[in-house]
């Protein structure tokens, strides 16, 4: 099978998967948020293919992403190798550390505030908390994950400058690969995560399907996240420090080792506004509960997800050309 | 140069400026940018790169750029080379470029020299058959099959040198853009190297050069062009630029 056809059924795997869901959702529920996301689905498809339709001869948005992929994939698969080969170069583990970094940051967390602060059941009521070692697991390997990303994707463009001003190279590259080998990294701590979902006796179901939308929700708007800022810092490099401060913030407002209940009602309002919530309750609906999301979450997360990518790949797109002068 | 070659036009420069915005002091903080706006100090002069630069190069033609320091030798390659957008004007190209502008710059010196070969020849957009075709070549010509998986950092820079000009040149590009690369490793390799771009500028590659060394220039281009301040000063027969450009040197 030659490159071009694996991208191809790729893509189309990805096209059916989505469709998969949206339409089970249809069925399980029939409410308005169940339509309103097979709608979206199938404007989304539309956009794809929707050129084909119209005139045989014009390429569809889907065949113009497929060559972009195609023609950068060499690079792309260098370039995230390159990120594997020198993280755990000289390390005896190696690769295994992508295993090992959230059991070992888990067993710590989970020491400290089971056993020292005995932190378990605040929330009470949240059936979630029943397996609070899987619920911050899960808390933990999304929320560094995103972190990771980000703080890759925020020197990508600084720290390639080298490259920058020497090759013609899409820019969009350098934020993407580092997002797309911390993404890989996350999709790696999946493993360990399901070690202690097993030993806590929650056996998947078939809700486990799902799983995958939820990861890919959250690389996407972390790849929004990370064009935003690998622009931005190739302007002002005090972002660079900013961004540890803000992300520590982010972490301690999302819950990861605490439940929503605990707080108070404005405080849990205001949470519907942070995406990283969204994410990985999501995820934690999957993974402890062993259902499959609302309609109405699985479209919150979307929307956060698209709209980020969208603004942060216009920002990058917009000042691409100026990096060349300040870095 | 062979006449049985078509003239077409591989290049084509059309009216190309580039200014550059000089500030004061580069602001590159927020609070430094607040401090700035609200002095109304933002103030900046305008610095003119290249003014109207226009010409073309065809296929087959071996072209030098020449032009004391800071004439805008190296913002034109880079313009052509697409890395830098100019401020006016456009750039055609007729096909792929592959700019050997500063050698081995996409290097990871904590990988080894053969993982560096794919690495450094995805970054100059080769593919991976070709890599995989080509590597013998490279390691071969790069004199350092013994070294090959020794990590970046151990080797010395007539080393790292060689490997990169192996690297850039396996190519046979229809466009190369050399920005003095020649002068690379021992007396030996260099001999070496410049029979390699020899070898491929007979082969019918276009070749656009930039070199302070007007006897190389001679000796390698059929065409010149004369930047001079960022405006093209003269273009012609390679003899002809080079006399004049040394006559100007001679009474300044």
């Amino acid at each position: 099978m030659s490159f071009s056809t694996k991208i191809t059924f790729a893509f189309y795997g990805i096209i059916v998967y989505l469709l998969g869901i949206s339409i089970y959702q249809v069925i399980r529920e029939p409410n308005v948020w169940a339509y309103v996301v097979l709608a979206v689905t199938l404007l989304f498809v539309f956009w794809l293919l929707g050129s084909r339709l119209v005139s045989k001869k014009k390429p569809t948005v889907l065949s113009r992403i497929q060559a972009a992929v195609q023609r950068f994939s060499f690079l792309i698969e260098q370039l995230v190798a390159r990120d594997f080969k020198t993280k755990y170069k000289r390390s005896v583990l190696g690769i295994f550390w992508s295993f090992l970094n959230p059991l070992l940051m888990m067993a710590v967390q989970y020491f400290v505030f089971v056993n020292l602060m005995k932190l378990r059941n605040l929330g009470g009521q949240n059936p979630m908390l029943e397996h609070y070692a899987v619920y911050l697991l899960v808390g933990i390997i999304m929320f560094s994950g995103f972190n990771d990303c980000c703080n890759q994707a925020l020197r990508s463009i600084v720290y390639n400058a080298s490259l920058i001003t020497k090759v013609y190279v899409p820019k969009v590259i350098y934020p993407t690969t580092k997002v797309l080998s911390a993404g890989i990294n996350l999709a790696l701590s999946i493993l360990p995560l399901y070690i202690i979902v097993l030993i806590n006796r929650l056996w998947p179901n078939f809700s486990i399907l799902v799983l995958p939308l939820g990861i890919l929700f959250l690389m996407v708007f972390t790849l929004g996240m990370g064009y935003l800022l690998s622009s931005c810092v190739v302007f002002f490099r005090d972002i660079e420090f900013l961004w540890g401060v803000f992300s520590t913030m982010w972490m301690y407002a999302t819950p990861i080792i605490y439940d929503i209940g605990i707080l108070p009602n404005t405080v849990q309002k205001l949470m519907m506004f942070n995406p990283l919530y969204h994410y990985i309750d999501f995820v934690r609906q999957i993974v402890i509960l062993q259902q499959v999301p609302t309609a109405q979450e699985t479209m919150i997360c979307a929307a956060f997800s698209v709209g980020m990518f969208a603004v942060g790949l216009l920002v990058f797109k917009k000042t691409e050309d100026k990096f060349i002068f300040y870095i | 140069m062979d006449q049985g070659i078509l003239k077409e036009d591989m290049i084509r420069v059309e009216n190309v400026s580039m200014n550059f915005r000089l500030m004061n002091d580069r602001i590159s903080s927020i609070k430094e940018m607040m401090t700035a706006l609200a002095k109304r100090k933002v103030k900046f002069k305008v610095f003119h790169a290249l003014e109207d630069v226009d010409f073309t190069i065809q296929r087959g033609d071996v072209v030098g750029l020449i032009g004391h320091n800071g004439a805008g030798k190296s913002t034109l390659l880079k313009i052509i080379s697409g890395i830098m957008r100019p401020t006016k004007g456009k750039v055609w190209r007729g096909a792929n470029i592959v700019p050997m502008l500063e050698l081995g710059s996409g290097f990871d010196y904590d990988l080894s020299g053969h993982e560096n070969i794919f690495l450094n020849g995805a970054i100059l957009g080769y593919s991976k058959e070709f890599l995989h075709s080509k590597y013998d070549e490279i390691v071969a010509f790069s004199e350092l099959a013994e070294f090959i998986h020794t990590p970046l950092r151990n080797y010395s820079s007539g080393m790292l040198m060689r490997l990169a000009f192996s690297i850039a040149t396996v190519v046979e590009p229809e466009i190369l853009i050399v920005d003095e690369v020649l002068a690379v490793g021992d007396e030996r390799f260099q001999e070496k190297s410049k029979k390699r771009m020899m070898e491929l500028m007979s082969g019918g590659t276009t070749v656009l050069f930039v070199s302070h060394n007007i006897d190389q220039i001679r000796e390698m281009c059929n065409r010149v062009v004369w930047l001079d301040h960022g405006k093209v000063k003269m273009i012609g027969e390679a003899d002809e630029v080079c006399d004049a450009y040394r006559k100007q040197f001679l009474e300044s």
